[in-house]
């Protein structure tokens, strides 16, 4: 079953930085959990748990040659749609969203997987398109491949999520040859209707189809003191955030040794603000080091997508590196005060199983294209 | 295969992206952690250290015997941590029962618990009974804590002096506002750590910065003399004189030190909101009235001086004397005091004299009348240490026309302070200094040592010795043969000076009030007692100072020279009177109607606790020797086996434990002191040998510390 020479292939730097990013992760997590329960290796061992059995499914995923996936495209499309209906149906909610599926033994977050199943589905349909995406007609299909569950995510609400769709349409129509001068008049004119709509929003009142405290969290994001309860309410986090990286200095206060995380000044610091106890704990040479660790990974991912041996292989890779990327800058940014709060966990670091399991089989499918990559010869 | 050229160059560009994010985070990091780290180290430290405040004690307020007049007692606080509340669930069950208990809204109360804070206050203050149920009740998140409260033993006593401190025991009136940076000390603080819930954080940081304490008082005023004062004002409040207002000064003329300053309408300190807050004032010193025919004492002390009369001068009274095209009539019109010398006009009040003699000091000198009255103090504040003082109101100099020197010079037209007239009239009673009058004596630090001391202080001579003195004779001659007989007091020889003014309203004078008062001072030839005393508006008739403020003056002023044992010089056949001690009777197990009737014997009077049945305790105890006239407490009982709860405030413990005793109930003391608050409370039917919680006041500490 194992294919010798495929191992021979293997990126050791990119195995070496994960297994790094998740042992650093543990040990992050281990002292962020030690203020929110009673039971401090509570944490811990769950994801524990849910990073062994994501290696295991790395090992699985590698042995099933990648192109068998373009066959299952159509089943997995729709069932990613039926996973993110059926939320609606017999989700359940927490702060204001509904996002899980209660599984027992586990809160199953079906936009976690969904991101991953339209990587996979959308490389398909992008391979079969190279060298026909010069007109916006072209785009049509593409674009409502991905609106779909797109909306569906944003209908939960999570906004945060929804945009890492975007993200990884615009990565990977972009590499699958998009026209070049189509594409950035797209990127450029969203970015402008988005901007203008915003300014109408703030300075006539143009009604968006974004809920209050999403459009809060932006306006905070410029002066989180002026949230109308003097940095209590929607700046909080922020400011709380910010406080505890900066206060980190150096070479930080130690594991479990940060006032801002231990005394609960900083909630949510175990799943979405996770960075923010690297900063204030870990200090700024190791928060270096960490941030180091991600650029490691993602350009071994672009290296990957490179060699990869074929189209599909490439846009699969592209589309988890814009992915990654996307989750490492927005909730890095996010704690520091240069991104607004949207919500989506930092990947291989934030505790929730959903996340962690669709990055690690996401990391699968990396390492099944840099496996059966293009033979190179010098 | 596919033509992967394209798909290097472009996922280039995603290594840019992905760079040149990691770059701005980069610089972020080192903006924040290196450029900002001090900055935000200082604000995570802030975040969990939060400072509870440790109130300073405040100072005593003593009476110049060292008595104490205000004092702090504990009390008790109810606070609420909210973290802790909502964490047990049961707000709203927890508001009910406090509200229930504080006769607070619930909604009030649930809307503190639901703050983001790590501390409310849900009631200060609060009294023994109510925080002891609040304590009972163990209610998750809610404690019940001891702080400081201002207590003043004698309730009503000199409250228009002492003023009062609020609910964070800050002076608000009196010298309580006056001397609140003595009296307040410095409030201290112990800086705890807390979490971002408001749980205290056990090993965390602690410092505790103890406060200093408040500096003491001592007052000038006597406790005994205030209380005479105050007796005499609330005897004429109570009689048909009812009047509106009345108030009675008294002074130490030679050095400026006040003895009592009392006024009714009066308030209680202890409950201060309870009164409107036009009572809170001392009308002593901010109510500026007409002052009648004491101002007459001015006008013949500067004609004196100024040697425009002589006491042996003669003068013509018709009934009235004109003034340019003015009329003005003497007090005893249509008659006339006839020919009589200037000693006689003195005596007999005589407008027409003073007129005259008023007029001859402008005419020897325009602005001479004013200027005595400038230096005896009218027309600014005398400087006394009170809060509000009130200047007066004087006529400006450059409007004055003849007829209204003609009215000042008999004290109409003009409108002091009681305090500038005692004061003008002290400068004749101690051979012509003007001296500053004042309220607080000594202050003291915590341990007793006295750190500052006010001395008499003399602003300037108004009079010469010689020309006082002929004043004094005047005035004497007043209280022994003229209008002001009824002050005069046997065995001592009295000087003083009667007034009547109709009170000024819109329009004119108003007909039916008056404001009846008498200044005078004693012993005549070396005065050590000043009074004043000013009835405002007394119902009915006769409504003269002479018959209203003198007989008050003549009683407060000789209880007050036997109080100070200044010896009576007496002389024509006065009858030499002393009161006698005599030794408490033996009072328990006798019924009431025995038991006053062997007191009457004793010459001692009787206050009843209880009723029916026999009495089953008394205070003092038997066989204590006390001077005659001192009340006996007499507490009576009925069905000993249903015995109602005694009034025990004011006794000490054992006096307290012994009247409690007597009925069959037992004493949980707290505090140590004057008995000051009961539960429960007198009157109150209770089985045999329920225990009566009784706070006594004394300055303590309250427990505060982690």
């Amino acid at each position: 079953m194992f294919n010798r020479k495929l191992w021979r292939n293997l990126d050791y730097v990119l195995v070496a930085t994960v297994l790094a990013l998740l042992a650093i992760s543990l040990l992050v997590l281990d002292s962020a959990a030690a203020s929110i329960t009673s039971r401090p290796d509570y944490y811990v061992k769950k994801q524990m748990m849910v990073i062994a059995l994501g290696l295991i499914g790395i090992l699985v995923v590698s042995t099933i040659d990648y192109q068998q996936l373009k066959r299952y495209r159509l089943p997995l499309y729709i069932f990613n749609l039926l996973l993110l209906v059926s939320v609606f149906v017999i989700g359940s909610e927490a702060k204001g969203a509904q996002r899980w599926i209660d599984l027992g033994f586990f809160q199953f977050q079906p936009s976690e997987f969904s991101k991953l199943i339209v990587v996979i589905t959308l490389a398909g349909m992008l391979e079969g398109r190279q060298g026909k995406l010069n007109h916006v007609k072209d785009l049509v299909l593409p674009f409502i491949h991905v609106a779909v569950p797109m909306l569906l995510v944003l209908k939960q609400p999570d906004l945060g999520t929804a945009l890492v769709f975007m993200a990884i349409l615009a990565g990977m129509l972009y590499v699958a040859g998009v026209n070049s001068r189509l594409f950035f008049t797209l990127v450029g004119g969203a970015a402008l209707a988005a901007g203008l709509a915003l300014y109408a929003h703030f300075n006539w009142g143009l009604p968006l189809p974004l809920e209050e405290y999403q459009l809060k969290r932006l306006v905070v994001m410029l002066d989180p003191y002026n949230d109308g309860e003097g940095g209590r309410g929607a700046g909080y986090h922020i400011i709380q955030s910010q406080v505890a990286i900066g206060s980190g200095g150096l070479w930080g206060k130690g594991l479990r040794q940060g006032s801002q995380v231990q005394l609960n000044f900083l909630p949510e610091h175990h799943t979405d603000f996770i960075f923010s106890v690297v900063g204030e704990e870990l200090g700024f040479f190791r928060t270096l080091g960490v941030l180091a660790l991600y650029f490691l990974l993602l350009y071994r991912m672009i290296r990957i997508a490179h060699q990869a041996k074929d189209l599909f292989g490439a846009l699969l890779v592209t589309g988890v590196c814009c992915m990654f990327t996307f989750h490492v800058l927005v909730n890095v940014g996010m704690t520091i005060g240069i991104m607004p709060v949207t919500g989506i966990p930092l990947p291989l670091f934030s505790y929730g199983g959903s996340s962690m399991l669709t990055n690690l089989l996401a990391l699968a499918i990396v390492i099944n294209v840099n496996l059966r990559r293009q033979k190179i010869l010098f | 295969m596919y033509a992967n050229i394209n798909i290097k160059k472009r996922l280039v560009l995603i290594f840019l992206i992905l760079s040149a994010g990691l770059g701005i985070i980069f610089c972020r990091l080192v903006w924040l952690q290196l450029v900002r780290g001090e900055e935000l180290q200082r604000k995570a430290l802030e975040n969990r250290l939060a400072p509870v405040p440790v109130p300073a004690q405040r100072g005593i307020i003593y009476d110049r015997q060292k008595r104490e007049l205000a004092v702090n007692i504990t009390a008790d606080y109810i606070g609420a941590f909210p973290p802790e509340v909502r964490d047990s669930g049961q707000q709203e069950e927890i508001a009910r029962k406090l509200a229930a208990v504080l006769g607070l809204s619930v909604e009030e109360i649930l809307e503190k618990l639901n703050r983001p804070t790590g501390f409310e206050y849900i009631a200060r203050k609060v009294d023994f009974a109510r925080a002891q149920k609040i304590r009972e009740l163990k209610l998750p998140g809610i404690v019940v804590v001891p702080e400081n409260r201002r207590y003043y033993p004698h309730g009503l006593l000199a409250a228009h002096v002492l003023g009062f401190a609020g609910v964070d025991n800050q002076g608000l009136e009196g010298l309580e506002a006056m001397y609140d940076k003595e009296l307040s000390g410095v409030r201290g603080q112990i800086v705890r750590e807390f979490d971002a819930l408001g749980h205290e954080i056990p090993q965390a940081t602690h410092r505790y910065v103890p406060p200093q304490d408040g500096h003491s008082l001592v007052l000038t005023i006597d406790q005994t003399i205030q209380f005479l004062a105050e007796r005499e004002l609330d005897q004429l409040m109570a009689s048909p004189t009812s009047p509106r207002k009345a108030s009675i000064l008294i002074m130490d003329p030679q050095s400026g030190e006040i003895l009592a300053m009392a006024s009714r309408p009066a308030f209680d300190p202890n409950n201060f909101a309870a009164y409107p807050q036009e009572m809170w004032g001392n009308p002593l010193v901010r109510d500026a009235y007409e002052p009648g025919s004491t101002f007459k004492i001015i006008t013949a002390a500067a004609a004196l001086e100024e040697g425009v009369v002589r006491t042996d001068d003669k003068f013509y009274d018709p009934g009235y004397i004109e003034v340019g095209p003015d009329t003005v009539r003497c007090w005893a019109w249509p008659l006339g005091h006839g020919s009589e010398t200037f000693a006689e006009g003195v005596k007999n009040s005589c407008n027409p004299v003073f007129v005259t003699v008023a007029l001859r000091l402008e005419e020897k000198k325009p602005g001479t009348f004013y200027d005595y009255i400038e230096a005896f103090g009218f027309g600014s504040p005398t400087g006394i240490d009170l809060t509000g003082e009130a200047t007066g109101i004087l006529i400006p100099r450059e409007e004055l026309k003849p007829i209204n020197i003609a009215t000042i010079s008999m004290g109409q037209g003009i409108a002091v302070t009681p305090i500038q007239l005692a004061t003008a009239v002290a400068a004749v009673a101690n051979g012509g200094k003007l001296v500053r009058p004042y309220l607080v004596k000594e202050v003291l630090d915590t341990e007793g040592k006295v750190i500052w001391r006010r001395e008499p202080k003399v602003e300037r001579q108004v009079l010469s010795p010689n020309t006082a003195e002929t004043v004094r004779r005047l005035l004497e001659e007043v209280v022994s043969e003229g209008t002001g007989r009824n002050a005069y007091i046997p065995g001592y020889r009295v000087a003083g000076k009667t007034g009547t003014a109709q009170k000024a309203g819109p329009g004119g004078y108003m007909e039916g009030r008056y404001v009846a008062s008498f200044v005078g001072f004693a012993p005549a030839d070396n005065p050590r007692v000043l009074a004043l005393v000013v009835v405002d508006e007394p119902q009915g008739y006769p409504y003269y100072g002479g018959t209203v403020a003198a007989p008050i003056f003549q009683r407060v002023v000789a209880d007050t020279l036997r109080y100070l044992e200044v010896p009576p010089q007496y002389s024509r056949g006065e009858k030499v009177e002393e009161k006698k001690t005599v030794e408490v009777p033996e009072l328990v197990g006798l019924t009431l109607e025995e038991a006053e009737a062997r007191l009457q014997a004793a010459g001692l009077a009787s206050r009843i606790e209880g009723e029916g049945g026999v009495v089953v305790a008394q205070v003092p105890k038997a066989g204590v020797v006390v001077s005659q006239g001192t009340r006996v407490i007499l507490y009576l009982q009925g069905d000993p086996s249903r015995p109602r709860v005694p009034d025990v405030t004011g006794l000490r413990i054992p006096e307290a434990a012994e009247v409690l005793e007597a009925y069959g109930l037992a004493l949980v003391p707290e505090g140590t002191g004057q008995a000051a608050e009961q539960n429960p409370v007198p009157g109150t039917e209770v089985a045999p040998d329920t225990r009566v919680q009784v706070r006594f006041y004394e300055p303590s500490r309250p427990a505060l510390g982690p």
